[in-house]
């Protein structure tokens, strides 16, 4: 039964919120602001596919604003040195998988908390992307490069809606459908019950954070694209977002819970809300405190259903 | 307690039990792990809330909505797991809420009196335990006794002890009985749930029989023979709990040589051939887990060398040695068997997630009729692959894991402690697996503090003593007493130990 309430509640309040702005905003139903939604909620979508991974094996990971910077810098670097956009794209993935890769060795080797360890890498990242580029946006992209963010297929659909349809299909196949997911459960759910079956916890905990460090690397080229520069200090405050996407769609801060689809729909509430809110003409301002308030909400519930499941178990 | 039902998540797991406990005397309860004692005794100190019965205090209805309820009326709790705060003192914990207090209304605690009155409660129970030492660095036995001291304190109508003796010698298990003499005296109705028929004899008034939530028995003490009450437990005649096994010993499949790990075991050599059941006993503290944890690699050892085989294998390394055939069914299934969170076909496929893999992908169809095979094997209950793991009893979690190093297809099995905490039934299912496993060609070493079952399963008993083998005995010759002596032999003696550390102490229910 509480299973059940859980899986449908993000589902029900988006439904809810989606009907309830439409009756204060017709204009929210138009082609055009569905279209701008999707742009919008790309960026953070993508990213909080790879946070999904990684907050299941009981990880997470600060550092993604950032990471996702010095992607779209380096990025912009490359095509801003004659590079042809693909190999921005390119480059802008392994800046971000790089990135991973230092967090995913530094929690799993070095046995230190992620938070504490994603926490400076925000720091660091943030910092050498600023270095990087003297604290100013990366000019002269070609054009051809902004179709990333602006193109349209079949002349309705979005580029950036494209990646986060491809990339939810890789992950849900990644988390259900594949070895690496059954351990990312198992990890997240008992890290000492997984080593002690013999998974190799170690190499999975570090690709998890690659996975998410590569997702963060393409949201930089995407967003680097939609500014056709390379800003140093893009996706500030989005591991926020991204981390609320997450909780909002059922995955646990604890680990061993989370799924594609809940963040999805996670994500999409976060970008219906901020949509709905500019519609309505609420402040920025206003919007972080609901946002904010959003994240207890889903924190409080979650940690309501583990108490819950650990009095039933007990 | 009148007609309590209660439910978890849509499972019942009460049905209308009574339970009437009488001033003055010792109600013994007991049943299989998952038969319901646990949450009816959580029911009755405020824990859970049940859906339906009504709890009577002298006849007076009472409801408890939260386990300060349960107090105020008298009734006092000491859990299986311990609930007692690390950081704090002895003295603080046995008076957490109720300090005895300086100038009243600023709070502050009165410190001298708090442990005088303290140590004057131990010394009146015959516990040497200094009220002023933190919880958190007493033994696990003294922690138990700390409880034990502090909910009789609180208790005026009516003590729930839950398995209060898993955890404490023969000497301190008689304190405690002395204790339930004197409750007793005083009027209090004691609540004894325990899975060890033998000590219930001891000071049990009345039984009840709980089985799959509902009540089965209720009656006198004395009124059943313990083969009658097993019988009511699990419902059916357990014919043979240590059943016959008929394996051919083969060639050795794991040798162990003079594995040392400084502190925790020293120079221990042995083997095991195929078809064998290798018993290991010793007194708690005697090294035997962290020596079946550095065999199986997941605790490293400073010198000597594991052959799985004929192959040498040395790194600390789970990974390997599960892929070279090796399955450790843990002495402790939370921390180190179970995903709670996660189902049980999950659970049960971990070791061996490639066998599931076809093109890249886990197939659901394979998983799913992995599970049903070993579910069935294994009886596990309720037999439903989807069930998450954290919500099955004791007994079935323990199937699930020793289900995963069978489906793993592991060669050498070594399990510690199986059959802790574990009900009857549950034990003759492990037994009957075990059996299976060695018929089938497998080496099992087995760490047991149940000497009955070391005696009754394995073929050969190595004694461990302060980390050192010390003794080989066959187990169809040796006796208790022996392998007891071989164990506790030096205890007394100023030799040097090779394990630093705290007095040893036997916990077997012999």
């Amino acid at each position: 039964m509480s299973d059940w309430v859980k899986r449908f509640l993000p589902f029900a309040s988006l439904v809810a919120l989606c009907v309830c702005i439409a009756a204060l905003e017709p204009k929210f139903l138009s082609a055009g602001n569905l279209a701008g939604v999707a742009r919008q909620t790309a960026v953070i979508t993508i990213i909080a596919m790879g946070m999904t991974v990684v907050m299941v094996s009981g990880g997470i990971d600060l550092s993604v604003g950032s990471e996702m910077a010095l992607a779209g810098v380096v990025g912009a670097l490359l095509m801003a040195a004659g590079a042809p956009p693909s190999v921005g794209v390119l480059g802008a993935l392994a800046t971000g998988a790089a990135c991973g890769l230092a967090n995913g060795a530094a929690v799993a080797a070095l046995r230190i908390p992620p938070f504490i360890v994603t926490l400076g890498a925000m720091g660091i990242y943030r910092g050498v992307a600023l270095l990087a580029t003297e604290g100013k946006a990366v000019v002269g992209l070609p054009q051809s490069f902004g179709r990333l963010a602006e193109g349209e297929l079949l002349g309705f659909l979005p580029v950036p809606l494209l990646f986060v349809v491809a990339v939810a299909l890789l992950t849900h196949l990644l988390l259900s459908g594949t070895r690496a997911g059954r351990y990312c459960y198992a990890i997240g759910s008992n890290v000492e019950a997984a080593r002690y079956a013999g998974v190799r916890v170690s190499r999975y905990q570090i690709t998890f954070y690659v996975f998410l460090g590569a997702l963060a690397g393409l949201a930089g080229a995407i967003e680097s694209a939609r500014l056709v520069t390379g800003q140093p200090t893009a996706g500030e405050g989005y591991e926020l977002r991204v981390i609320a996407a997450v909780v909002i769609g059922g995955g646990s801060l604890s680990g061993g819970q989370g799924s594609v689809l809940g963040t999805l729909i996670g994500s999409l509430i976060m970008g219906v809300l901020s949509n709905g809110a500019n519609l309505l003409g609420i402040s920025s301002f206003t919007q972080q405190i609901v946002i904010g308030a959003v994240i207890v909400l889903a924190v409080t519930f979650d940690e309501f259903q583990r108490r819950r499941f650990e009095t039933a178990v007990n | 307690m009148r007609g309590i039902t209660k439910r978890f998540a849509g499972n019942t797991v009460l049905a209308g039990v009574s339970l009437r406990a009488a001033a003055g005397e010792v109600h013994a309860l007991v049943g299989e792990n998952g038969a319901g004692k646990s949450t009816l005794m959580k029911i009755l100190a405020g824990v859970h809330r049940p859906e339906g019965g009504e709890i009577l205090i002298e006849g007076r209805p009472a409801h408890f909505t939260r386990p300060a309820d349960a107090l105020t009326h008298g009734v006092a709790m000491i859990y299986q797991e311990l609930s007692l705060a690390p950081h704090l003192t002895v003295a603080e914990n046995i008076f957490l809420g109720r300090e005895p207090l300086r100038f009243a209304p600023l709070g502050v605690v009165d410190k001298r009196e708090l442990n005088e009155k303290a140590g004057r409660l131990l010394s009146d129970y015959g516990f040497r335990i200094d009220p002023r030492a933190p919880v958190g660095r007493l033994s696990a036995a003294d922690r138990q006794l700390v409880e034990i001291a502090r909910a009789t304190a609180e208790a005026r109508r009516v003590v729930v002890m839950d398995e209060p003796t898993s955890s404490l010698t023969a000497h301190e298990t008689g304190e405690l009985f002395r204790l339930i003499r004197d409750l007793k005296r005083r009027g209090l109705a004691v609540v004894y749930i325990s899975h060890r028929l033998e000590e219930l004899g001891e000071i049990a008034d009345r039984l009840t029989v709980l089985r799959d939530g509902r009540e089965v028995y209720e009656g006198a003490w004395g009124e059943l023979s313990q083969e009658q009450i097993i019988r009511h437990m699990a419902g059916r005649e357990l014919k043979e709990i240590f059943p016959p096994r008929e394996a051919k010993r083969g060639e050795v499949l794991l040798r162990v040589e003079g594995l040392t790990r400084a502190g925790k075991f020293e120079d221990v050599t042995f083997e095991a051939r195929a078809g064998e059941v290798v018993g290991l006993a010793g007194l708690a503290g005697a090294g035997r887990t962290e020596l079946v944890e550095a065999v199986f690699g997941a605790q490293p050892a400073d010198g000597g060398e594991v052959y799985l085989n004929g192959s040498k294998f040395a790194a600390p390394d789970p990974a390997r040695a599960v892929g070279l055939g090796l399955g450790l069914l843990t002495e402790d299934r939370k921390r180190t068997g179970l995903c709670p969170d996660q189902t049980l076909a999950r659970n049960l496929t971990l070791a061996n997630v490639g066998a599931l893999v076809k093109g890249w992908l886990v197939r659901r169809g394979r998983e799913r009729k992995a599970a049903r095979e070993y579910i069935e094997r294994l009886h596990v209950r309720p037999p439903d692959p989807d069930k998450t793991a954290g919500r099955l009893s004791g007994g079935n979690q323990q199937k699930v894991l020793l289900g995963r190093w069978l489906f793993a297809g592991s060669r050498v099995f070594l399990l510690d402690e199986p059959t802790r905490g574990v009900d009857v039934a549950a034990r003759a299912e492990i037994y009957r697996a075990v059996n299976r496993l060695a018929e089938g060609g497998a080496a099992v070493c087995m760490v047991s503090s149940d000497l009955p079952e070391l005696l009754g399963m394995a073929d050969r008993i190595l004694v461990m003593r302060r980390g050192r083998l010390v003794a080989e005995l066959d187990a169809k010759r040796t006796t208790q007493e022996e392998v007891l002596t071989h164990a506790a032999l030096e205890e007394d003696r100023s030799e040097p130990p090779a394990v630093a550390g705290g007095p040893l102490r036997y916990e077997a229910n012999v």
